[in-house]
């Protein structure tokens, strides 16, 4: 395996962060979280889970995607610009597999979003691998592991003194190319893993639609968005216009993009006032169904990496591992 | 040289006819509010006066009816509840309780609305521009949650004394 | 026999002699986490706890319990129950006498099984067992709810000196300066999820204002300006109306201090008008007219 040194990596960061925006896990009062970095010393080397996902940085919270100004007849659109070259470092397995399954819907499948894709195309993802899965990681059941590199362009391994380092892509090898990597024999050790099985298969969460006892799980949601926030795949999304300060006579607005959730109360509601997912109990049921049906129906992937942050993050202890075993054991 | 930007919410049935009644009069008063004119001092929301200071105004000045003459009978106590509880908050969060006043005007007193805009705007002018609101017009493209703020996007303009 | 006994009883009882249809109380879950239960039926009276780490405000959950809204995953009709019981702290039971002077619905609808509570842990809902108490507790003034049909736990012969708020004290003391520039750092970090809006039983507006699709009142933007807005203003839609649970301050992910917001309005409120939320089924005299006594600016 080819292995670098710690001090070689540090200033390897140092050297990208000056170049570009370098994103990894950095401690804050409240937690960790990814975070732009000026130095490899802002990094938390020892945390866990970041406490959001990666998914900011490809797809922002709130983003502007047009401006339009009206002067009389005369009507000015000013697209975004391009996104920065930026590179993710420590990312997880499971925050990596998230943007692999937000490429599915926003570049993958037309009409490409070309917000997301710009992004994209000037992000590098350099993983490392976790040592040990969470007590609320469940990566294994979702055909994940702790130390899976296939999504990344770069995967570092902890090992201590060094980190092993591998190239999954041509963009990857060629970010690593001048780095002083020594040859070493051996193979990296495997992260240790906890096998978390009780996940139904798409065709049973399917055949779950009629069943219930959804409502009895979605009784105590709180519609809180939460778990869509902190989620790496969830992507839903909120479109409005909204009015700019204008010179006089004219007319300026933006288009605005923001996160949004199918939790939410009123996400659904149509505009002829009518909601069909007006029941807490239903909005749960297609949370779930869109991640493991109705994503992978359209897109391929199955929308869940089992980064267990959704049952961190509900304040009522939703739990998704808990309630696909209450389905299970309903079908059998 | 530096002069506040004031909004001024002034009551159809009163303050705005107090100003009415101040410019009928050839009263001297600072140019620098400018009025928004509303049905009731009641109407005046706290989110409206929030809006205002989002977006650039120095000061914020709330004129209505005496308490017992409001048109309405007590859309004034209204405002009477809501502002201090407004002001209370603003301080809290950092910014001067100089630059948000309520006070009452008749239709009948030109003088008092040109004596109270006038003490407002020089009460305002030595504190500076507002800087509770937060410049830049789009986020960056590539802005993340929670990524600090520079500081210059931080003030609108001169720094907070 | 165990207070948690003592509630699993009083739970079985109501429900089985028909008094109410539905009881909101505290179960264990996965990975000994404590969370809300409602339940219907009295062999399911067995779930349900009592412990140190029962943080949750469950009152967040009267208003759809009693509307039929709860337990429903379709949009057929179901029947409201006709009373509901509740599981209340004393924090929690002053929710129900707000949400009553606002006529979110009756006290005949309500049996509020009342715990005389000697302070939830750190960490709740999942604590460990030497964690301290949370700093809310500490400040607590109540100790037994002051609404209840039934009182389990042993009222505390004296109530114990409640701690001042060095939190407060400590951000009021920050020059202007300074204090503006920390709570824009802290609202930097607010990603909009509103968790602390869904997490309050008093923030119960069909549409919120701060949601509002003319983005009259606040952009949708997830920016700071639009997100001090919307927690200034959410702060003084509850002056007079908050309890200080602290829910909000809980289920934030980010750790933003929004409770500091709320007791800062609480004690304006109170030292203004004399008016604690919650004490009495009253309205807060912050949206009613001056009072003889009061003067106008």
């Amino acid at each position: 395996m080819k292995t670098l040194s710690r001090e070689n990596l540090n200033l390897w960061l140092d050297g990208l962060a000056a170049q570009q925006v370098l994103i990894a896990p950095h401690l804050e009062a409240q937690g960790v979280f990814y975070r732009p970095v000026q130095r490899a010393q802002e990094i938390a080397w020892e945390a866990g889970r970041p406490v959001l996902s990666a998914k900011e940085f490809l797809f922002p919270p709130s983003e502007r995607l047009l401006k339009v100004e009206k002067r009389g007849p005369d009507i000015r659109l000013e697209a975004s610009p391009s996104a920065a070259p930026q590179v993710i470092f420590g990312l997880r397995p499971c925050d990596a597999r998230g943007i692999r399954v937000l490429d599915a819907a926003f570049v993958d499948t037309p009409p490409i979003d070309p917000q997301y894709a710009s992004r994209r195309e000037n992000t590098l993802l350099v993983g490392l691998a976790c040592r040990s899965m969470g007590a609320s990681c469940f990566c294994t059941a979702v055909g994940l592991a702790p130390d899976d590199p296939r999504d990344m362009d770069v995967m570092f391994s902890d090992r201590g003194a060094t980190l092993a380092v591998q190239a999954l892509t041509p963009r990857g090898e060629a970010l690593i190319a001048n780095l002083a990597l020594v040859e070493e024999p051996g193979e990296v050790a495997p992260a240790s893993r906890r096998e978390v099985g009780g996940l139904p298969t798409a065709e049973a969460w399917k055949e779950s639609y009629s069943d219930a006892r959804w409502a009895k799980h979605g009784e105590r949601c709180l519609s809180c968005r939460l778990c869509a926030y902190v989620c790496p795949t969830c992507r839903c999304y909120d479109v409005r216009d909204e009015a700019l300060p204008s010179p006089p006579g004219e007319a300026h607005f933006e288009r605005l993009r923001t996160w949004d959730s199918c939790t939410r109360e009123g996400y659904r509601r149509t505009a002829g006032g009518h909601n069909p997912r007006a029941a807490s109990g239903s909005r749960l049921r297609n949370r779930l169904l869109c991640k493991f049906v109705y994503y992978p129906h359209q897109y391929g992937p199955a929308a869940c990496t089992g980064c267990g942050r959704c049952l961190d993050a509900c304040p009522v202890n939703l739990d998704l591992l808990e309630i696909g075993g209450a389905l299970q054991e309903a079908a059998q | 040289m530096y002069e506040p930007k004031v909004i001024g919410f002034l009551c159809t049935w009163c303050s705005y006819t107090g100003a009415d009644s101040a410019g009928t009069s050839r009263l001297k008063t600072p140019w620098n509010l400018r009025a928004v004119r509303v049905p009731c001092s009641g109407r005046v929301a706290p989110e409206l006066i929030l809006r205002a200071f989002d977006q650039g105004a120095d000061g914020v000045l709330v004129l209505g009816c005496h308490i017992g003459e409001c048109h309405y009978d007590s859309g004034n106590h209204r405002a009477a509840k809501r502002i201090p509880l407004l002001l209370s908050i603003l301080e809290f969060a950092g910014m001067q309780p100089e630059r948000l006043r309520l006070d009452w005007v008749s239709a009948s007193e030109g003088d008092r609305y040109a004596r109270i805009v006038s003490e407002f705007v020089d009460a305002l002018r030595p504190l500076g521009p507002n800087t509770w609101r937060i410049s830049g017009a789009a986020p960056r493209a590539d802005a993340a949650i929670g990524v600090p703020l520079a500081a210059a996007e931080l003030s609108g303009g001169a720094p907070c004394p | 026999m165990s207070i948690s006994e003592a509630m699993q009883s009083a739970a079985r009882d109501v429900l089985a002699s028909g008094q109410v249809q539905r009881v909101i109380g505290y179960e264990v879950g996965p990975h000994g986490r404590v969370r809300p239960a409602i339940i219907d039926r009295p062999e399911e009276a067995e779930r349900l706890v009592w412990s140190a780490d029962c943080t949750h405000n469950l009152t967040v959950y009267l208003q759809r319990a009693l509307n039929g809204e709860n337990g429903r995953a379709s949009h057929e009709a179901a029947t409201p129950p006709t009373r509901v019981a509740i599981v209340v702290k004393p924090c929690d039971s002053r929710a129900i006498n707000v949400l009553l002077a606002e006529h979110q619905f009756s006290r005949e609808q309500v049996f509020a099984i009342g715990m005389a509570c000697e302070g939830i842990r750190q960490g709740a809902p999942a604590s460990v067992p030497e964690a301290t108490l949370q700093a809310r507790c500490l400040r607590c003034r109540e100790r037994v709810p002051v609404v209840q049909d039934v009182l389990l736990g042993e009222p505390p012969s004296a109530l114990p000196e409640a701690l001042p708020d060095e939190a407060l004290a400590h951000v009021r003391g920050m020059p202007p300066a300074e204090r503006a520039a920390f709570w824009l750092s802290q609202f930097d970090r607010c990603i909009r999820c509103y968790a602390c809006r869904q997490a309050c039983p008093m923030c119960n507006c069909p549409t919120c204002l701060f949601e509002q699709e003319d983005a009259l009142w606040v952009g949708m933007r997830i920016a700071p300006s639009e997100k001090r807005t919307f927690h200034l203003g959410r702060a003084l839609h509850l002056a007079g109306r908050c309890v200080g649970c602290n829910e909000c301050e809980r289920v934030c992910p980010m750790g933003i201090p929004i409770g500091l917001l709320n007791r800062h309005l609480a004690e304006t409120v109170e030292s203004l008008y004399g008016h604690r939320a919650g004490m009495q089924p009253v309205l807060s005299p912050v949206t009613g007219m001056l009072s003889a006594e009061e003067s106008a600016p």
